[in-house]
């Protein structure tokens, strides 16, 4: 087999499972009849982004009752998406939060107009987002609530209280990793528990999240929640974006008013301002462009649902 | 028509319903037909991209696959549907040449 047709054969990968379902076989045909050229592979990875966009391709041959089976499964997960990638935002927040924490900050705050109120945007963006995960993930949770009694799946219990464990876990370690912690100069010991508090930081975030996606696939939910839940949802990629650009718009300023503060090394855990500001925007910038292209994805399942659905 | 490019005519759904219009065809097939006819040469992504839509709009529809390659044809929605698209370019293909045929 030559290398080309095994590249293209990755390359078809990126596709989304409905669609290589229907067109995979003859699609591949058809590479393997011309050598893929570079703007042919960047051609075919902009169709696999396309036929993402749009998750109703390649069901046109399926039954209405696959038709809407498939369409709610790519509608939930496009939601679920658009919650992990808020909680990625999350982290990258809280990590901005706390870096303003620092009084050289605080000062900089009320001594700046746009810094102070780009800092305002971000705290105000972060309560519109965190209502809108509200009004539309109370009702998915009360559903996987009412589907484990009424299934009697009483693992899906186990699965919503994981982030509340996670949260008791965090604070034990937190607790326990502040006495380890020498005063005074940095040492191998301060690096270590800041690794360890980093790594137990990040596992109870993705545990509890995680937790929650896999409660939420594995239970019944009904097609109007789904459909109603893209609407809160459309409030949070907004919120997210609104996030990244104001704290865009936040370190582009520090650097004109105060570069003093900018260039020096108040960022997370005593590193470099810089750093840690372009690794949060960098976080926050993956985490909206992938809420987005999961809200696109959503509205493209909604909307491709029958008439008799809606 | 060799060697005439569309230009902003070139719409890959139009392109493959004009190819299409021929006779029923596989993806290969089309691509070649439209290089031909057309001088436009569509990625494979751009291509799949287009019958995907075309057969999600009911406009194409898959005929028994010949060994791994499918070949497609126009439905009646789809020969309605590129009538109408090719009979509003035939107009403004007219109106044009007249007022060039004026200049």
């Amino acid at each position: 087999m030559s290398r080309n047709i095994k590249l293209a054969q990755y390359l078809v990968r990126l596709y989304p499972k409905v669609w290589r379902n229907r067109y995979e076989e003859e699609f591949l045909a058809l590479l393997e009849q011309q050598p893929l050229s570079l703007p042919d592979g960047i051609d075919l990875c902009l169709g696999a982004l396309d036929a993402h966009f749009h998750p109703h391709f390649g069901i046109a041959a399926l039954s209405v009752y696959e038709k809407i089976r498939q369409m709610l499964a790519s509608l939930r997960g496009s939601l679920l998406t658009i919650f992990c990638a808020y909680c990625g935002f999350l982290v990258a927040g809280i990590g901005f939060q706390k870096m303003n924490e620092y009084s050289g900050f605080v000062e900089a705050t009320q001594t700046y107009g746009i810094v102070g109120l780009s800092f305002h945007l971000v705290m105000i963006g972060a309560v519109v987002a965190l209502l809108a995960v509200l009004v539309g993930g109370i009702p998915l949770v009360a559903a996987v609530v009412r589907d484990a009694f009424a299934r009697k799946h009483y693992g899906l219990l186990f699965l919503l209280a994981a982030p509340i464990l996670a949260l008791a876990v965090f604070i034990g370690a937190t607790l326990f990793l502040e006495g380890l912690i020498p005063v005074g100069a940095p040492t191998l010991q301060t690096f270590l528990s800041r690794g360890i508090f980093i790594a137990v930081f990040l596992g109870a975030a993705v545990i509890s999240t995680g937790a929650l996606c896999y409660a939420v696939v594995r239970s019944e939910i009904s097609e109007k929640l789904l459909r109603f839940a893209v609407l809160p949802a459309i409030l949070l990629a907004f919120a997210m974006a609104v996030m990244l650009v104001a704290t865009l718009i936040w370190g582009l300023d520090l650097r004109n008013s105060a570069p003093h503060l900018f260039n020096s090394n108040e960022g997370m855990f005593g590193t470099s301002t810089i750093g840690s500001w372009l690794t949060i925007v960098i976080e926050m910038a993956i985490a909206t462009a992938l809420a987005m292209i999961s809200l696109v994805r959503g509205f493209s399942a909604r909307s491709a649902l029958p008439p008799a659905m809606a | 028509m060799n060697s005439f490019n569309l230009g902003r005519f070139s719409d890959p759904p139009i392109l493959i319903l004009a190819s299409l219009a021929g006779s029923p065809k596989h993806g290969y097939a089309i691509m070649e037909d439209i290089v031909a006819f057309a001088d436009v040469h569509l990625g494979p992504g751009t291509l799949y991209g287009a019958i995907a839509r075309l057969e999600s709009q009911g406009l194409i529809e898959p005929l028994p696959a010949d060994e791994r390659r499918r070949p497609y044809r126009l439905t009646a929605a789809g020969v309605a549907f590129l009538q109408k698209q090719l009979t509003g370019l035939e107009t403004f293909a007219n109106m044009g040449l007249q007022r060039l045929a004026d200049i």
